[in-house]
Parts: C-alpha cells; sequence; structure tokens
C-alpha cells in the first residue's frame, strides 16, 4: 500500500461514487431555488434582520458564489437553508431543493436531509473537526448516518473519500486526530466528510479563508475538480470577489441581509453595475496598478443588522447616492441574465467610476488565489 | 483493512512510547517525591508547636518532672526536631509509622482498617455524584434555558452554598428520623453484612455528595452550553445530520469529559476534608474519625500518620488525574504536529 | 488577514443565552450585595439598636423556649440563651474571622502571586513550588491539626485559616499578573525605567485587583463554612462563646427533639454563603463585561 493515489485509483473511487447521478445540469428545474428568504433573530428585546428578502435559483452541478462582508447575512442564509440556525432564528421565505420545501421542515426530516443531499465545508478546518475524535471515525459516524452499512465497509469507504480529496497517505491519517495534520489536509478531511453521502448541494462556507494561499488555490482546484466529476452543485460563501470571478458560474452580491446584484459570472464582470460590487473590486490588488498606490477601500462600517438606514442600505457608504436612494430599490432585472438593485448603476450617465480613500483597508479580502497564480 | 487494524494497535503503542504523555508521567513522578517532603516536614512542623510537651499531658498534670523527662526519653521526645524528623522519615519510608502514644498499637495497623472505611465512602460520594451530575447536566444543555435547565442551575447554586455538617443534619433529620428510612449514625462493616453496610454509609456518602454533584452539574453543563453554543466541530456534527443526542454525548460530552477529570482530581482534597467531619457526624470508624481523636487525645504520632495520609492522597490522586488526562486527550498524548 | 470573516461567531453570539435586559442584570449584582450588606448590618448593628438579650448568662428559667416565644423571636437554648442574639454574636465572630483571613490572604497571596509573575524565573519557579505543597494538603485536614496544637481561639483560627487561603489566591494573582505582562503598556513602563515596587503597586494591583476581589468573595463563604465546621468540631471559637458552627454542633444532640436550634443558625449559614458566592458571581459577571 503506498497511499499515493493514482489518476487510475481515484477513477476508480469515483465510479464507486457515482452510480448513476447525472453529471450536467438536471432536466427537470433547477435544483434549488430559493424565493424571499428572510431570517431575523430576536434578541432581548431587539429585532435583527440578518436576512431580508433573498433569492436565487441555482442548477446542478452549478457553481454559486455568495459574496458579501461580515455581517451581510450570507451565511445565516445558507444555514437557514440547512436549519442550522438557533431556535432564536424566525425564517421566512422558500427554498425548494429539488421541489421540496426547506423552510419549515420539522427537524427531524430536516436530518435525514442534512449530510446526505446538502452538506456544508466551514472556514476554520481546525476549529471544524472534533478534536478528540479520530479523523476516521468522524468520516465513519457522517457515512453511518445516513446509511445503514457495517462499520467495515463505512472504514473502507472512509479510506476512499480520503483518497478522493487526495489526502496523501490516506490509510494512516484514517487513525491520526486533526491537530496531527496541516491546515490544507483537515479541510480536505472537511471536504470528505461533506462528500460522505454524495451530497447534491455543497456548501463551502469560506472554505478557503483560514488557509494560506498555496493552500486556498489547491483546495479550490479541489472543489471545482470534485464538482465536474461528480456534478455536486456548490455554494461559496466569500468575501473575496476574485475567488469568485475565477470558480464560480454564477454571482450574488449580498449588502446588508438583501442581494445588491446577481447574474452570470461573466455578465457581471463583464459589466458590474451596483455601486457596491465596483466598489468591492476597486478594493482588490491589481497587477496593472501602479506599485505603492493606495487602495481604494470602502469608506464607514457595513450597516448594523439590528438598525439598518432607511433606502438602500448601501447609501451612506455610497459615492453616487442621492435623495431617491432614501427609497429602496428593488431587485430587478434591468438586463437579460442580470438583476441589480440601485437608482444610479455604474456606467448610466451620473457614476463615477471607484471609490473614495478611507479607513477600512481591512474590510475587503486583498487578492485572490488566482492571481497570485496569474502572477507567478 | 485487517492490516490497518494491526497497524492501529502498533501505531497506539508506538505513539505511547514515544510520545509527550510518558514524559509528562516523568516529570509529574519526580515532582510528586519533594511535594510529600514538603507535605511532612510542613505537618511535622506544625505539630511540633504545640505548647507544652506530650509527655506532660500524657500524664497529667500530677506527674513529677523525671517521670516527664523520663517518658520523653523513652518516647524520643528530648532529641531535637529535625533528628526525630529523620528518624520519622526513616521509619516511614520503610513503612513503619511508629506506635501511638495513647494505645501503644502500630499506627500502620491503626490506619489500615480506617483507611477501608473512608475509602469506600469516598468512593461512593464521588461515584454517586458523578453518576447523577452527568445526566443533569446532559438533560440541562440539551435544552438550555427551559425550566429543566433553570431548576437545575438554581438547585445547584444552592446547594453549593450548604455546608456539608448542616446538610448532614438535614439529611438525618429527614430520612433517619422522620422518615426512618436509614439509621442515623454507625456502622457496619461490608464484609459482616453488605445491605447494612450500604444503609449505613447512603447518608454520609450523600451528604459528601451532594455539594460535589452541584459543582460538577454546574462545570459540566457550562462547558456543554459553551460548546453548542459555540464550537464549530458541533456545527459540523449537525451538518451531518446526526442526531441532537448524538451531538450532545458524543461529541460536546466527549470533549467536556477531559476536563471533568480533571476537576474531579482537583475536588478530591475538598472530598476528603469532608469526610472528616461527615465521619465525625454519622460515627464512622474511617481515618477523619480516628484523626479528630487522635487531635483531642494529642496523640502526636497518629495524627501526624492520618495528616500524611491524607496529602499523600492528594498528591497521588492529583498525579493520577494528570496521568489520565493525558493518556486519554489526544491532544495531549500525540502532541501537535 | 483582519478581514477573516467568522460567521459561526456571529451565528453564536446571536444565539448566546439571551443576554438578560439591564434590569434583570442589575437586579442580580444588587440583590446579593444587598443581602450581605443586611447580613453585616443585622449581626454588628442589630444587637446594639435592637432590645435582643445578651448571648450568653441566660436565665435557666427561660429555657429551651419554642421558636416565636414572646420576647424571644426564635426561642432560647437549654441554658435560655436567646437563639437570635446568640446568631447574631455569631455571625460577628464568623464575618471577622471571614473578613480578616480575606484581607491576609489577598495582601499576602495577591502580593507574592503577583511578585512570583513579575520576577519570573527561578524564584517564581521556587514560589510555585511551595505553594504547590500547601494546596496538595487537604486545608480542613491541617486546620484541624492546626487549631488543636495552637489550641482553640479567635486568633489561632484566624491564623490557621489564612495560612491556607493564601496559596489559592497567589495562583489566581499570578496568572493574572501574567496575562498582563503580555500587554503593551506594561513593557512601555518598564522601558521607561519605572522601579519595580512601582510597577506592582500602579500598573499590576489595580488591574488584578477585580480577579482578585471576585475570588475572595467566594472565598468569603468558604472560610466561613470552615470556620463553621472547626467550631462544629469544637476547635474553633470556643464555647460559651456563640458561632454558628458551635450552635450547630450543641443543637445536634436534641435533632429530633428541637430541631430549631439547628435550623436557625443553619438557615444563617446559608444564607450568608449564599450571599457571597452570588456576589461573587455577579461580580464575575459584572466585570467580564458579559
Amino acid at each position: 500500500m503506498s497511499g499515493e493515489p493514482t489518476a487510475r485509483r481515484t477513477e476508480e473511487v469515483l465510479d464507486l461514487a457515482l452510480p448513476t447521478t447525472a453529471r450536467g445540469p438536471s432536466p427537470g428545474g433547477p435544483l434549488l431555488e430559493v424565493r424571499d428568504l428572510r431570517v431575523r433573530f430576536t434578541r432581548g428585546g431587539r429585532v435583527v434582520n440578518a436576512v431580508n428578502g433573498l433569492s436565487y435559483t441555482l442548477d446542478a452541478g452549478e457553481i454559486l458564489a455568495i459574496i458579501g462582508e461580515s455581517g451581510s447575512g450570507k451565511s445565516v442564509s445558507t444555514r437557514s437553508l440547512m436549519g442550522l440556525l438557533p431556535p432564536s432564528a424566525q425564517v421566512s421565505g422558500s427554498a425548494k431543493f429539488e421541489g421540496t420545501e426547506l423552510i419549515g421542515m420539522p427537524e427531524k426530516e430536516m436530518r435525514a436531509w442534512r449530510g446526505a443531499k446538502i452538506a456544508m465545508v466551514f472556514q476554520d478546518p481546525a476549529r471544524s473537526l472534533n478534536p478528540t475524535m479520530r479523523i476516521g471515525a468522524q468520516i465513519v459516524e457522517a457515512i453511518r448516518t445516513h446509511r445503514k452499512v457495517s462499520k467495515k465497509e463505512a472504514a473502507e469507504r472512509a479510506v476512499e473519500l480520503l483518497k478522493l480529496v487526495r489526502l496523501p497517505a490516506a490509510e494512516r491519517r484514517f487513525y491520526e486526530y486533526p491537530h496531527q495534520l496541516s491546515g490544507g489536509m483537515r479541510q480536505r478531511v472537511v471536504i470528505a466528510i461533506a462528500l460522505a453521502s454524495e451530497p447534491r448541494l455543497l456548501i463551502a462556507d469560506e472554505a478557503t479563508t483560514a488557509l494560506d494561499v498555496t493552500t486556498q488555490a489547491q483546495i479550490m482546484e479541489l472543489l471545482v475538480e470534485l464538482q465536474q466529476r461528480l456534478g455536486t452543485a456548490i455554494i461559496m460563501i466569500s468575501h473575496d470577489l476574485g475567488l469568485a470571478a475565477s470558480y464560480a458560474h454564477k454571482v450574488v452580491v449580498m449588502y446588508a441581509g438583501r442581494a445588491v446584484e446577481y447574474a452570470s459570472a461573466e455578465k457581471l464582470f463583464a459589466n458590474v453595475r451596483m455601486p457596491y460590487t465596483r466598489a468591492l473590486l476597486g478594493a482588490i490588488p491589481l497587477l496593472d496598478r501602479k506599485t505603492h498606490e493606495l487602495l481604494p477601500v470602502i469608506p464607514g462600517q457595513p450597516p448594523d443588522p439590528a438598525a439598518l438606514p432607511k433606502g438602500c442600505a448601501f447609501r451612506p457608504r455610497c459615492d453616487v447616492a442621492t435623495d431617491k436612494c432614501l427609497e429602496a430599490p428593488p431587485l430587478k432585472e434591468h438586463e437579460p441574465g442580470h438583476w441589480w438593485a440601485c437608482w444610479h448603476p455604474a456606467g448610466s450617465e451620473d457614476t463615477a467610476a471607484g471609490g473614495r480613500a478611507g479607513g477600512r483597508a481591512d474590510e475587503v479580502r486583498v487578492g485572490s488565489a488566482r492571481q497570485v497564480e496569474d502572477g507567478a | 483493512m485487517t492490516v490497518a487494524v494491526e497497524r492501529r494497535t502498533r501505531n497506539v503503542t508506538a505513539a505511547l512510547l514515544a510520545s509527550p504523555s510518558l514524559r509528562l508521567v516523568g516529570k509529574r513522578l519526580l515532582m510528586a517525591i519533594p511535594i510529600t517532603l514538603g507535605v511532612s516536614i510542613l505537618t511535622f512542623w506544625v505539630l511540633n508547636l504545640v505548647p507544652g510537651s506530650a509527655a506532660q499531658q500524657l500524664l497529667g498534670v500530677e506527674a513529677t518532672e523525671e517521670q516527664v523527662r523520663a517518658l520523653e526519653r523513652e518516647m524520643g521526645l528530648d532529641k531535637p526536631a529535625w533528628v526525630r524528623y529523620l528518624d520519622w522519615l526513616g521509619g516511614a519510608v520503610t513503612g513503619d509509622l511508629g506506635k501511638s502514644f495513647v494505645s501503644d498499637q502500630q499506627v500502620t495497623t491503626l490506619l489500615g482498617e480506617r483507611l477501608v472505611v473512608t475509602f469506600e465512602l469516598v468512593i461512593l460520594a464521588m461515584v454517586g455524584s458523578l453518576a447523577l451530575a452527568i445526566p443533569v447536566a446532559l438533560l440541562a444543555a440539551y435544552r438550555p434555558n427551559r425550566l429543566f435547565d433553570r431548576l437545575s442551575m438554581v438547585v445547584s447554586v444552592s446547594g453549593l452554598s450548604v455546608a456539608n455538617y448542616v446538610l448532614a443534619l438535614i439529611l438525618v433529620l429527614i430520612f433517619a428520623v422522620q422518615l426512618g428510612w436509614f439509621p442515623a449514625i454507625g456502622y457496619v462493616p461490608f464484609t459482616e453484612d453488605p445491605v447494612e453496610n450500604l444503609r449505613t454509609m447512603a447518608l454520609p456518602a450523600a451528604a459528601i455528595a451532594f455539594p460535589l454533584f452541584c459543582f460538577y452539574t454546574r462545570f459540566l453543563r457550562g462547558d456543554l452550553v459553551d460548546q453548542l453554543l459555540g464550537q464549530d466541530y458541533i456545527v459540523t456534527a449537525q451538518a451531518k445530520g446526526v442526531g441532537p443526542w448524538r451531538v450532545l454525548i458524543r461529541h460536546a460530552f466527549r470533549n467536556s469529559s477531559f476536563g471533568l477529570i480533571t476537576v474531579v482530581g482537583l475536588n478530591l482534597s475538598t472530598l476528603i476534608g469532608a469526610t472528616v467531619i461527615i465521619e465525625q457526624i454519622f460515627a464512622i470508624p474511617g481515618l477523619g474519625q480516628l484523626m479528630v481523636q487522635a487531635i483531642n487525645t494529642r496523640d502526636m504520632m497518629v495524627v501526624q500518620a492520618c495528616v500524611i495520609v491524607f496529602a499523600v492522597v492528594t498528591v497521588v490522586a492529583n498525579l493520577v488525574t494528570d496521568l489520565l488526562y493525558a493518556v486519554l486527550d489526544p491532544r495531549i498524548r500525540y502532541g501537535s504536529s | 488577514m483582519a478581514a477573516v470573516d467568522a460567521p459561526v461567531a456571529t451565528v453564536a453570539e446571536v444565539d448566546a443565552p439571551r443576554p438578560r435586559r439591564a434590569w434583570a442584570r442589575r437586579l442580580s449584582l444588587w440583590v446579593p450585595a444587598g443581602l450581605t450588606a443586611f447580613v453585616f448590618l443585622a449581626c454588628f448593628l442589630g444587637p446594639v439598636v435592637l432590645p435582643i438579650p445578651a448571648p450568653v448568662g441566660g436565665n435557666v428559667l427561660e429555657s429551651s423556649l419554642p421558636s416565636f416565644s414572646p420576647g424571644h423571636l426564635l426561642g432560647t437554648d437549654p441554658n435560655g440563651n436567646d437563639i437570635l442574639s446568640r446568631i447574631l454574636h455569631g455571625g460577628r465572630a464568623s464575618l471577622f474571622v471571614a473578613v480578616t483571613v480575606n484581607l491576609i490572604g489577598l495582601a499576602v497571596g495577591g502580593l507574592l502571586g503577583a511578585l512570583s509573575a513579575y520576577i519570573g524565573g527561578k524564584v517564581d519557579t521556587v514560589i510555585m513550588r511551595v505553594l504547590d505543597v500547601l494546596i496538595a494538603f487537604p486545608s480542613l485536614v491541617l486546620t484541624l491539626a492546626v487549631a488543636q496544637s495552637l489550641g482553640p481561639s479567635l486568633t489561632n483560627t484566624i491564623f490557621a485559616l489564612a495560612f491556607f487561603s493564601i496559596p489559592a489566591v497567589a495562583r489566581v494573582a499570578r496568572a493574572a499578573t501574567l496575562s498582563l505582562r503580555e500587554l503593551p503598556f506594561m513593557t512601555a513602563a518598564e522601558l521607561a525605567g519605572t522601579p519595580w515596587w512601582r510597577m506592582l503597586l500602579r500598573h499590576i494591583v489595580p488591574n488584578i485587583a477585580p480577579q482578585l476581589i471576585t475570588f475572595s468573595m467566594l472565598g468569603m463563604g468558604t472560610v466561613i463554612v470552615i470556620e463553621g465546621a472547626l467550631s462544629f468540631l469544637g476547635l474553633g471559637i470556643p464555647a460559651p462563646n456563640p458561632s454558628w458552627g458551635n450552635m450547630i454542633s450543641e443543637g445536634q444532640a436534641s435533632l429530633s427533639a428541637t430541631p430549631d436550634l439547628v435550623i436557625w443558625p443553619s438557615l444563617a449559614l446559608f444564607v450568608t454563603v449564599l450571599a457571597f458566592n452570588l456576589l461573587g458571581e455577579a461580580l464575575r459577571t459584572h466585570w467580564s463585561g458579559r
């Protein structure tokens, strides 16, 4: 047993892992259809509106990126799909997965879906694995939760999964504890756990944020490869527009619990309309920029979800805001396949490009894996 | 997979031998020796603070000076303190703790039978408190801030404010005087009548166990809830579709158990202290009762031996706790990469 | 890397046991504080202000009166002493012992721990090893031995209890100081050439005080319980002077006939310890800013 999986071995494993599932978009309807999703928390009398009417659709095998700053509601919105929010959360709206309504599904029924049809990968692999359980046991648990197989079969399958996610020396790693692995290896394990029951949808919640740049690229490549081979749809949550540009088919940009721009990656990056998205883009260092030039950053703070400004939530930080923006702009399909919520979209007569320089250089993550690779 | 299983056992042994836990064992063992020595010196010093001589005490006020001198010589009390300490230490190392001033019996003989009784009391209290605290904490953490949780918190916070001797009297008042379910005092050896033995031990063990139960419940419930609310691996487990009880037990409790072991170990000296007064109240012939008797009769050799035994047991218990922790917790067992 | 999003923290924060409303939080601090103040006032001022008989030298003709008798609210003991009076006077002794012991523990233990952490190196190691020895002792056991060696008296009780409260305080002080040392203002002060005693008094002590005070509130409860245990065993405050411990011990003999004799001092003990424990708990929450 060399432990190093060859391409051939991986193919065999893949055949095992993929009995019948189609590898392309499913013929009948979208895989996931989210309509007017709203989540709010009531907390000591204060109402926090975390998600305020979010809609998007996702086809089988597609990669959707949800982009936004901390607290924009991107994580909460996906957790609500899996019923992973605390009881204090009130969720409304609709989210149909393969035609079945997820919102309001009883916990017991939801549990059968979690991990089996929808799986999740979290931000920090150092924290998302149980430190006191062997890696193998954690994968076996994921397998046996949804399928009645013997421990031995589950263990064999777990090793296969570890090979599938390209964990070197999978047989040995099976018996190790999380702290014995590096960050990138841990994230591979977390992905293996997520893939245990061949989910149709994988939610990667900032799955590469806590990793260093090289590992980040490797993990993203792995996710894309799995998406292509297994036909798993992926929702990637990130605050990194560059990452979305590199890997996603579709992009939702969220601000203060709302989608502010939504389009295919191609359309969106060819023609960014929402000033907020534009400001996010402006904050990424590009190679054609002059060295030592200050990065433009978005001035101000993201709004407090418990006290949203009137009208467009981005108004206080926006360059082109007018009195009109006191009225909330609806998210509309202004061009075929391109939705945005703005009265003064970029590219129209009264818009100036770029942002003002100011304090919060740390707000938007600088650089992306792909760009670094391109630069090298 | 059989290959892998074999490899697993080999891995565990190899890892244990090469691991930091073995080094930790050595370090702790080395530290236990000076601590025990320090404890014995301190005990000796404290007990020799006594104004007036033990011989005078034994012989009474009417004794002549010659009689006192003679007895002091006989008992070795005329030598300087450090010589007596070294004599005593030399004996102690070879298992000879001297003779009782009062009954002339070997101290080791006296301790032997008493130690068993106290040991039974300690084990009963510890097992009882844990056996109750773990399910209560799990139930409370299952639905935090609901009725059961709040109730258990009120009970444990107030329970921690009840002195064990007060609790002992309340238990006697209710279960012995009013209900007559258990005897108020007395002791029957286990070898004589196991059932009667447990009946006599029930109230004293409960008096010691209840505050511990409160303490463990509070600790464990807090730790479980902290994990359920703040730890990503809990969410990972939930996202796998694992049921709530399994998440609580296999994931949260498993992690809490290591902390619990430490807390139990650290509490042991309190637990042992409690036996002294509880044995007194229930007239149980354990080490604590022996010590209080010896204190009242100024039987220095016995008091000294009792204090040392208590201290050594505490040191050893802390050592065992550390080791258990090191052996059980994989984060320490395997070090970090 | 400062932009790392923390979605989990956001969710967890939302679900954290609902931060109690401001009034509830204030209540959880002021109720135990008020209770503690009440206990102190009752014990130290009560016998002075209220028409309560002396705690000793009672009239034998009035012995063993039941509770709520006229002139004796909580009744009398077999010697005809007023129980309420004995409880209040006993409380004086308990509180006096607890306060003194904790002040000594705070002063000696706090300075020892802070110094140990501040100096560090070999000194720290030696101090901590010595404290390990003291902590290894079942303190009640040795306190008993000390109390017996020195003979039962108020001073000796305080001495014995203080001795064993020092190591625990020292450990807390040491841990607090160690984490304080990491902070930039300490380095800045050190670089400015501040002498060590000034560092200790101006910079360390004020900053570790909240933690020490919180700890000593819990210590108050412990000391009161242990002092009670000593008196219960006849090794604390010598009879006929009242203390909660010896009152409970005296009442034990006639527990089935007159449980009142045990119940009243037990209740006093419980309320006092509970007040200190809750106060410590509330102060901890208050200072940790949760």
